[in-house]
């Protein structure tokens, strides 16, 4: 009897994963346990194996395809036998099509768009009354509709105010510029049809389909985006275009955390504590230095905030695929050999692909570290709708003046971004000031 | 109120009496030895035979509803069956001198007079002729079933009966083999070809549709009487006296002329089982004491009514015999009211809590089975073993025949998987029959010659010249239109008559038939009692039978009083026959103004909520001639909506005048009234005009430029034009008369929703009458749609229109306060 395989659900929030390669071709022959196809969420990528033996009748999704989870993949079984039943872009119209998926970081920050930009009369709670047509329109000619001066009745925009929008030209707010133009969107209503959650999620204009078609040119080599950097480049143009971020740069005197790692590397033996890095000292200190400080340790919402009763720290991670932050949930309730055992383990997830999607949000806080890469200040990317990031810097010799002869240490950078809609200029500066002392004291503060 | 008839002062002011003749009372006397001169020993054992077949038919069907098996056979039958166990010998009886064109209409409990009345026509019929009417029904698909399972391989007889048996059975048990492929059910099997027309789940149902057949006997000289067989409760229903008194007007013996005169060929049966349900009708639920009695209230030959003994077959039959007679010399209609007594209950649900045992053994006792064969056999007409032979095979058909209507194999039920369309294409048989029978219509002069016609020629056939209004009295009238259609079938279909209150004389209350009477003779054109009820359900069965009709409600709001048979009869007969039945008819319904709350309501909605009726309304001169013409040649109902507002109107809109000839515009097709690019108005009926006219200052005055769309029909609807405009203007408001709350028009609005969505710049907004009474005239304008309101409701809801200031509350929060007040 034929198999399907099934493009399997990871994670909750996952509705879709893209097939990244296919292993086996059709008419080949697989073993039960051989690599399949790879695919990847927006965030992870992971590898599917074959759970029955036979040959790869049928592939009914090509590389690049975006796969509704459960959806049938392909087809395992004896030659001769009938595929077609399994095929999903048989019959119905609707399973064939591929559903957009809606990347759950991104969503949750679809509350955070600005009010005051709107017309208001437009705006009921968090919704935008515009009509169908109207919103038809506005897509057409690649408007952002959320500057429309509504004239419909009970302050509904309708297709009239589309057209004297385009008149007059979109309001040219950074908001406005890259994040509307030129962009196609993929509506995951019935029958593709964008519904506002779309609209208000997509923001980011996909640059392959910004291309004018043309013929390869031999200037350059030009390659679709994969999901991830799609992804993360609409993460970080949504940051940068709706949030008020401005960065504060510090440095500390690194001598105390460095001989406090120096004697666990020496304890290697008896302790096992010999892999806790400078990283995962900064990561404690910080999350203890937090619980302080809690206009940092929280969300902004537009018209509220979410003060988190714990530390859950993201900790950005370098991967062949980009960006990934993985978070440590209740930081502040772990042990420095906790939190630098936890670090680790998400690391390699997040490197080989195989972090569950779940453990890629729910972050209230995120360190940075480019300092390995030898970095000495630089202006860290709000991961919004969290309300501060911390970059850490490389350590580099400074002098200063004692008893007034010059002496060096090692100086630690540190870069804390902080969104100013949230906080002021203060209140931050006083969390980077907490921070320096309690890692020039750190093996004091380890105590407490 | 023909002139013709002087109602004399002295003559009605005089002083006298009614005298009554006696009404006979089982009056029936005759031995078995007396009658061998009318019966051969067959003749007396072939009844006898008739008999046993229904008993077991019955005792089969008890058998299975109340313990799921029979002979050995398991089977659950979850529908309905109302036995006649007990009441054979009158059905028998009956049947016995019945042909095939005489045609019987039936009750619930009918199972009995579909099996006796096919038992009859298979005897009389030939060899030829069984095997013609076999082959052809459903391309012999029931034939096919039983053939080939008989005794005696050439006995086309018994092949018939097996076929009569099995059809009927598989009917009531839903299968696709079954008289009407399952469609019908056990209280509505019939078989045409046999004379067994429509049985009725409704009591009193065939009261008034028989007449109809009885009409169509009468008018197209058919062979044959038809018999309305109802329950002794079924006195009580309307209709069944609607009924009697449409089939005893006087105008068949005064006013109809030449052959055409005399009474109805028909005959009123009452089978008279003293129950309704549990109500006994003689001593609680009525007052006749004997039914029979109620002939005398009905016309001065007393409807020569009789009650007869239905326990006796024999009595029966010579009933039937005096009565045949009766009716061929023109002298009909008859009573009967035939007492029998069911030993089952109602239904097999039935605890019988309303009678007592005893009465049930007593009747036993005079159980026509045992009494008859006693009989029989103490004449010497035949042995026991003969009886006992004849009851052995009719078990062995019994159980031979319920074999095959159990096994899904043999008889499958609709696989509406496989043919999800079966059922929704019998709804409308969409026929296109210019006339329903080919010979010479009957009429009383020539086209030309006809006053109207003369009258009419001397109109100008558009309502607009070199750009001004014609004036009332020379303008080719909506009227003109609707007159013109109809004539002009009456000249082509010899079947087509016209009926309903006050059409002939005076014209139809709004003049629409003046000139019909000069043109037609009394039986193509007659007025009727005032029975809207049996107006309508007479025109169902003179349709089903094979004759095109138009009937007439003088008003909308008198459409309640033929609310069955517009909603249970017309609409649904076509499907229930599962496309063996034709309806052919037309019933206008004039739509009132000015008369208040029971004379002003537009109704269409109603109609249009009813599955297999067809929902026309228009609005000009042009469309209603071009859309009675499609009604007229078409093979199902059509509600003709007409409105009084517009009788007098011009053809405002097809300027080259409304052609003399014939055309038809399509039922189903909406038309663009005025085009425009702002904003759609879709109106049924007269509203068109005052949309234009709110059209019109919304274009003038805020320059907002309006396309109107006239839906002329409402069932069925083709969606292009409107969604096509839509997707243009992005916004549309629907008006009628109609009440809003419940409107059709909410419909088509939440259709427009669905399949134009993305187009929409704004809901779809419904502008109907208030949810009141139609106040009295000088109020109208606050309570049905004006131009005033279609632009506040356009303003309010679809695009606000600069400096314009509403006068009427269309705000959002107004339209939640009325709908939770219901008012
Ligand atoms: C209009 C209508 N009202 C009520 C019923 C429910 N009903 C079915 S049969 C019946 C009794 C009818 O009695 P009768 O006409 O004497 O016929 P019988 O059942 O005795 O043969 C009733 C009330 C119905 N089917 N139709
Ligand atoms: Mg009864």
């Amino acid at each position: 009897m034929a198999t399907p395989v099934i493009m399997p659900r990871q994670g909750q929030s996952v509705e879709s994963c893209i097939i990244a390669k296919w292993h086996k071709n059709k008419g080949d022959s697989v073993r039960e346990g051989e690599l399949l196809f790879s695919y990847e969420t927006d965030k992870a990528s992971f590898d599917e194996e074959a759970k029955a033996s036979g040959v790869l009748l049928d592939v009914f999704f090509q590389e690049g395809d975006d796969v509704p989870c459960l959806t049938n993949v392909c087809v395992i079984g004896n030659p001769g036998e009938s595929t077609a039943e399994f095929n999903p872009n048989a019959g119905a119209e609707a399973v064939a099509k591929p559903v957009e998926e809606k990347p759950a970081a991104v969503e949750a920050h679809a509350q955070e768009k600005s009010e005051e930009a709107f017309p208001v009369t437009a705006v009921e709670g968090d919704r935008i009354k515009i009509s169908p047509r109207a919103r038809n329109l506005a897509e057409k000619l690649s408007l952002d509709y959320r500057y429309a001066a509504a004239s419909g009745p009970n302050g509904r925009i309708v297709e009239k105010d589309i057209i004297t929008l385009k008149e007059s030209g979109p309001v040219p707010t950074p908001a406005a510029k890259g994040e509307f133009a030129g962009q196609t969107m993929t509506g995951t209503g019935i029958g593709g049809r964008i519904t506002t959650g779309d609209l208000n999620t997509v923001k980011v204009s996909d640059a392959a389909a910004m291309q004018p078609a043309q013929e390869a040119g031999p200037m350059f080599e030009e390659v679709k985006l994969t999901n991830i950097r799609k992804v993360i480049a609409k993460a970080m143009h949504h940051s940068i275009s709706s949030t008020c971020q401005l960065t504060l740069n510090s440095s500390f005197d690194a001598t105390d955390i460095m001989e406090f790692r120096k004697k666990l590397k020496d304890s290697k033996d008896r302790l096992g504590l010999e892999n806790i890095t400078l990283n995962d000292i900064i990561l404690y200190a910080v999350s203890r230095t937090l619980m302080n400080h809690k206009d940092l340790n929280a969300h902004f919402l537009d018209d509220r905030m979410l003060y988190f009763r714990n530390v859950n720290l993201g900790v950005a991670v370098d991967t062949e695929r980009g960006l990934m932050v993985p978070t440590v949930f209740n930081a502040n309730h772990k042990s420095l050999n906790d939190i630098a055992r936890e670090v680790k383990k998400l690391v390699k997830d997040c490197q080989s692909g195989n972090i569950n999607p779940d453990l890629l949000k729910g972050g209230s806080f995120t360190v940075t570290n480019l300092g390995t890469l030898d970095i000495e200040s630089f202006t860290p990317v709000l991961n919004p709708p969290q309300t501060a990031i911390l970059g850490v810097n490389t350590i580099v010799q400074r002098a200063r003046e004692v008893d007034g002869e010059i002496e060096f240490y090692p100086a630690m950078g540190l870069s804390l971004t902080f969104d100013h809609r949230a906080l002021d200029g203060a209140p931050a500066a006083r969390f980077l000031q907490e921070l320096k002392h309690n890692l020039e004291n750190f093996s004091v503060m380890l105590v407490k | 109120m023909p002139k013709s008839q002087y109602i004399c002062p002295n003559e009605i002011r005089k002083s006298g009496w009614i005298k009554f003749t006696d009404i006979p009372v089982n009056q029936y006397s005759k031995t078995i030895e007396e009658e061998k001169a009318n019966f051969s020993t067959e003749d007396f054992l072939r009844i006898y035979r008739d008999m046993t077949v229904i008993r077991e038919f019955e005792t089969m069907l008890n058998l299975i509803k109340t313990t799921n098996e029979y002979n050995g056979i398991q089977y659950n039958h979850p529908g309905p069956a109302h036995l006649s166990i007990g009441q054979e010998a009158s059905v028998v009886g009956q049947a016995y001198i019945l042909d095939k064109d005489d045609y019987i209409f039936g009750s619930h409990r009918s199972h009995g007079e579909i099996l006796a009345k096919g038992l009859s026509a298979i005897e009389k019929l030939d060899d030829k002729e069984l095997l013609e009417i076999m082959e052809k029904f459903f391309d012999g698909a029931i034939l096919r079933v039983v053939e080939g399972k008989q005794k005696n391989k050439n006995d086309v007889k018994e092949l018939a009966i097996d076929f009569l048996v099995y059809g009927t059975l598989a009917e009531i048990f839903a299968r696709e083999t079954g008289f009407h492929k399952g469609l019908g059910g056990s209280m509505h099997a019939f078989f045409t070809p046999f004379g067994i027309y429509p049985n009725n789940a409704i009591v009193g149902g065939s009261g008034d549709i028989s007449v109809g057949a009885a009409l169509y006997k009468k008018i197209n000289k058919k062979k044959g009487i038809v018999i309305a067989n109802i329950g002794d409760a079924s006195m009580g229903c309307g209709p069944v006296w609607e009924g009697l008194c449409m089939a005893t007007m006087d105008q068949y013996k005064q006013l109809w002329e030449g052959e055409y005169q005399g009474g109805l060929p028909y005959i009123l049966n009452f089978f008279n089982n003293q129950y309704g349900m549990g109500g006994q009708t003689r001593g609680e639920t009525m007052g006749y004491d004997m039914l029979a009695r109620v002939g005398a209230g009905v016309n001065p030959e007393q409807m020569h009514a009789e009650r007869i003994d239905g326990y006796n077959p024999l009595a029966v039959i010579d009933a039937m015999k005096r009565k045949k007679k009766i009716l061929e010399e023109k002298r009909g209609p008859v009573l009967l009211d035939t007492i029998t007594y069911r030993f089952t209950g109602h239904s097999p649900s039935d605890a019988s809590s309303y009678r007592t045992k005893e009465e049930i053994e007593a009747w036993m006792e005079h159980d026509s089975l045992l009494t008859y064969r006693r009989e029989l056999t103490k004449a010497g007409i035949a042995k026991d073993d003969k009886f006992e032979e004849i009851l052995e095979a009719t078990k062995e058909l019994i159980a031979k025949v319920c074999k095959l209507a159990v096994d899904d194999n043999v008889s499958p039920r609709m696989n509406l998987v496989k043919n999800p369309n079966q059922i929704a294409d019998l709804m409308f048989s969409n026929g296109r029959i210019e006339k329903m029978e080919d010979r010479e219509c009957e009429v009383l002069m020539s086209k030309e010659e006809n006053p109207r016609v003369q009258q009419i020629s001397k109109k100008i056939r558009t309502g607009i010249q070199d750009g001004k209004p014609v004036p009332k009295n020379k303008v080719y009238q909506f009227r003109d239109a609707v007159f013109e259609a109809l004539l002009d079938k009456f000249y082509t279909d010899p079947t087509l008559i016209a009926y309903g209150e006050e059409n002939r004389d005076w014209g139809g209350a709004f003049a629409v038939y003046r000139g019909l009477t000069e043109a037609l003779p009394y039986h193509r054109l007659f007025n009727s009692p005032i029975s809207e009820g049996a107006i309508v359900g007479s025109a169902v069965g003179y349709g089903l039978c094979g004759g095109r009709v138009v009937v007439e409600l003088m008003y909308c709001d008198f459409l309640g009083r033929a609310g069955d048979e517009i909603f249970n009869q017309l609409s649904k007969w076509q499907a229930m026959s599962a496309g063996v039945l034709k309806m052919p008819v037309v019933l206008r319904v004039s739509v009132g103004s000015k008369y208040g709350a029971q004379h002003s309501q537009d109704w269409t909605s109603l109609c249009a909520h009813i599955p297999g009726l067809k929902v026309v309304f228009p609005a000009t001169p042009y469309d209603a001639k071009g859309l009675m013409n499609s009604a007229l040649i078409g093979t199902d109902p059509v509600i003709f909506f007409e409105s009084q507002r517009l009788y007098d109107i011009g053809e405002m809109f097809h300027l080259e005048g409304v052609p003399e000839g014939y055309y038809e515009v399509p039922i189903g097709e909406p038309d663009i009234k005025k085009q425009g690019k702002d904003l759609t108005i879709l109106t049924v009926g007269a509203t068109l005009y005052r949309a234009l006219d709110a059209a019109k200052i919304l274009e003038e005055k805020y320059g907002v430029s309006v396309e109107v769309i006239d839906a002329r029909t409402i069932v069925p609807f083709n969606y292009d034009k409107v969604i096509q405009s839509v997707k243009k203007t992005g916004k549309i408001l629907l008006s009628s008369d109609a009440c809003e709350r419940g409107s059709h028009l909410k419909d088509m609005a939440q259709t427009i929703s669905e399949v134009a969505f993305d187009y929409l710049d704004a809901p779809p907004v419904v502008v109907g009458a208030k949810n009141w009474i139609t106040p009295a005239y000088e109020l109208e304008e606050y309570f049905f749609p004006q131009p005033d309101w279609i632009i506040d409701a356009v303003h309010e809801k679809i695009m606000p229109l600069k400096g314009h200031a509403a006068k009427n509350n269309f705000t959002v929060n107004e339209q939640l306060r009325i709908n939770r007040l219901g008012v």
